[in-house]
């Protein structure tokens, strides 16, 4: 009987949760913190918007690279695919590099890891915030 | 500056910068208590110059 009910009950509840997931990850994903401010995780999401904020605004300010999507290797592709990671902040990136990226010197190639490190860190971050809406963490 | 936004860090600064903001973020994603995150972050903190700075040592005799 009870499992019955469970499995009336089951799937229509894990759309649910499945959908607000998906939509608690996406958010986290846009804006570093969104997705953990959306679970009223305040002191993560703050973290997470400043840490991965700090990561971007360094990494602009040394003139690291940031990928387009007009890669010419596998490289170039992932390195979009880690810049992407940042979501919203890939464009603020993009409007403070005025001048352009600059990896002659180590400044502007430490720049790069820089970058990547905030996308691949926020698309951390936007994972767990999704695993915490599935109910998988705490 | 010149222009935009932008500045130069040395290596050793720029290393210390990414040890710390790293090592805030692993600290608020894998620990939930605020003393348990403060131990994280300190001791993540150390390993992160100790082995930035070893690795430089170790690699000092190839460097030239």
């Amino acid at each position: 009987m009870a499992d019955e009910i469970i499995a009336r009950a089951g799937p229509h509840r894990d759309s649910g949760f499945q959908t607000r997931a998906f939509v608690v990850g996406v958010a986290g994903w846009i804006l570093p913190g969104l997705g953990h401010a959306l679970l009223k995780m305040w002191g993560r999401a703050l973290a997470f918007f400043l840490t991965v904020g700090l990561l971007v605004l360094i990494g602009a300010g040394m003139r690291g690279n940031l990928f387009a999507s007009s890669g010419n290797d596998a490289f170039d592709s992932l390195g979009y695919i880690a810049d992407m990671g940042t979501g919203t902040f890939y464009f603020l990136a993009r409007s403070l590099e005025k001048n352009g990226a600059d990896v002659s010197h180590a400044t502007g190639d430490y720049g790069t890891r820089f970058l990547a490190t905030a996308g691949v860190l926020n698309l951390l971050a936007a994972l767990h915030a999704y695993e915490v809406a599935r109910g998988r963490k705490a | 500056m010149s222009g935009g936004f932008e500045f130069k860090l040395s290596h050793f600064q720029a290393m210390l910068l990414f040890a710390l903001v790293i090592s805030i973020a692993f600290g608020f994603l894998s620990r939930r208590g605020p003393l348990d995150r403060a131990k994280y972050i300190v001791w993540s903190l150390f390993l992160f110059l100790l082995i930035g700075v070893g690795i430089g040592w170790a690699m000092y005799p190839f460097s030239r």
